[in-house]
């Protein structure tokens, strides 16, 4: 089988009680790990520089979009074949890293999404399950003509292919669906994984959630600002 | 007659204001130019209030001039907001620009 150089991007914004366990889990199973670390007020930097990864330091806090399009940037200009999106906060299992990428080593798929609503279980809160993600879904199915059956999953791997198509605009948390809408425009392979979801707190509300560009509201306000600007 | 007079002087501040802008550099050429077009055009509209009544009239719609010259500038500011959305939402894609550059430079250097 090829070999391909994998990258995982790890954005964090104010992590400093889950990065040093994220990146001891999420270092071995890639070629080069990269934190980009959101202009944190805590120790998040120093932490994840001392764990031996490449941190990537926002001087102010952007938005995770802003964060992963920076990580993108730094894996394209370092001959990354596959990149997995990673969360910081201890969401997601390591483990289900290797699944992600599989589609990609196996030229079956460009772009693999993790995907909390095929056969594995996770504990997701009332709210969110049953208002917020059916809510982004439709605000997905309406604005950019996209249906998957977890659209707001941060878990995902793209192949060198679509990295190179890609370029996440959006600084806030609308670079979910962007990045939806750029594959589905490029017309890239797609493939949904089964993923676990590991709920800590409640994360993203209506109104306000964690960082700059967060909050169910400012993302549909961003969603129409990218259809607007393109 | 005097609420005229009033709101000529109040436009009459507001050119200076603009001369003085521009004479410090302060705005730009295109800006100046936008800028002295909506007052003049607003300073015309007060003068000529008694015969934008007429044209307004004339035009079917039931209020006064005034009332139609504020919602124009209603619709004008909602414009202008909408203006200044944009323009907000590039300067941040400016500053992402630039925050990401620095972070590659200083990544480049602390090898």
């Amino acid at each position: 089988m090829t070999k391909f150089k994998v990258f995982i991007i790890v954005p964090a914004y104010n992590e400093e009680k889950n990065i040093e366990k994220i990146i001891d889990e999420v270092k071995p199973l890639a070629d080069e790990l990269v934190v980009v670390d959101d202009g944190s007020s805590d120790r998040t930097f120093e932490l994840a520089k001392k764990q031996g990864a490449i941190v990537l330091r926002h001087l102010i806090n952007r938005g995770q979009g802003a964060a992963l399009q920076t990580g993108d940037e730094y894996a394209l200009n370092n001959q990354a074949d596959i990149v997995v999106h990673f969360d910081a906060d201890g969401q997601f299992l390591a483990k289900e890293i290797k699944e992600m990428i599989l589609p990609i080593q196996n030229n079956e798929a460009d772009a693999v999404f993790g995907s909390r609503f095929l056969c594995k279980k996770s504990e997701i809160p009332w709210f969110k399950e049953k208002i917020i993600i059916p809510l982004a879904g439709l605000v997905n199915k309406i604005l950019i003509n996209v249906s998957l059956t977890d659209p707001q999953n941060g878990f995902r791997a793209l192949s060198r292919k679509a990295l190179e198509k890609i370029t996440i605009e959006n600084d806030g948390m609308a670079h979910c669906s962007e990045i939806l809408y750029k594959v589905f425009k490029n017309k890239l392979t797609i493939k949904e994984i089964p993923v676990t979801v590991v709920y800590h707190d409640f994360g993203q509300g209506l109104l306000k959630g964690k960082g700059r560009g967060t909050g169910g509201f400012r993302i549909i306000k961003d969603l129409l600002l990218v259809k607007l600007m393109n | 007659m005097i609420q005229q007079v009033f709101a000529l002087v109040i436009i009459l501040f507001f050119i200076s204001r603009l001369f003085w802008q521009k004479r410090n550099k302060k705005i730009s050429g295109n800006e100046f130019i936008f800028w002295l077009i909506f007052w003049g055009l607003a300073a015309l509209s007060i003068v000529f209030l008694r015969q934008i009544d007429s044209l307004v009239a004339t035009l079917g719609f039931s209020g006064k001039g005034i009332d139609v010259l504020l919602y124009l500038s209603v619709i004008m500011l909602f414009y202008l907001v909408f203006r200044l959305g944009l323009k907000t939402e590039k300067i941040e894609k400016d500053i992402t620009k630039i925050v990401r550059e620095i972070s590659f430079k200083n990544e480049k250097e602390n090898k």
